[in-house]
């Protein structure tokens, strides 16, 4: 009982966090939305009983894909400012 | 378990849900990144507590290595971004 709804609360998150991600404008905003949805997905793995798949999940989404994306994005933007001049 | 125990489980359940929706209410709402950040982390510390409370309830110990691993991991995502705000990176 209690699992389900704790199964549709984060499924309705996460479908929010998803259209947020793609209809804000600004991309720091995106990344830290793609965050959550690692985050809400990781418990989702768990909720079904795939606990290896959930630990990765927590490892790459959350370490390393939000670092790789914010370095790239910090280069794009020094990039452009430096075309800019 | 307990009658008064299973109350009190619930009960927590039910707040921790609540509260990682009230979090995610100010991710959509807040007016600068460093409250979508701070928002960010409120959610991932509710994920950890939400994981170990599956843990509880599935009865299965290897569930808390995974929330061991994601309280270990979940800062730097926070810490990147602050950095990057800064200026930093």
């Amino acid at each position: 009982m209690i699992e389900t709804i704790l199964t549709i609360v984060l499924a309705i998150i996460s479908l929010m966090a998803a259209v947020y991600a793609v209809l804000t404008k600004k991309t720091l905003n995106a990344i830290i939305a793609s965050g959550i949805i690692s985050l809400l997905a990781s418990i989702m793995f768990l909720l079904v009983s795939a606990p290896d798949v959930a630990m990765t999940e927590a490892a790459i989404g959350s370490g390393l894909t939000t670092v790789v994306f914010l370095y790239a994005l910090k280069h794009i933007k020094d990039r452009r400012s430096t075309h800019d001049d | 378990m307990d009658s008064i125990t299973a109350i009190i489980f619930n009960t927590a359940f039910y707040v921790l849900m609540a509260a990682m929706a009230l979090a995610f209410v100010r991710f959509i709402k807040g007016p600068t990144s460093a409250d979508r950040v701070v928002a960010f982390d409120i959610m991932t510390i509710a994920g950890i507590s939400v994981i170990v409370f599956i843990s509880v309830i599935a009865q299965r110990v290897i569930y808390l290595d995974v929330a061991m691993v994601y309280a270990l991991l979940s800062f730097l995502g926070v810490i990147a971004v602050a950095r990057y705000l800064e200026g930093g990176l």
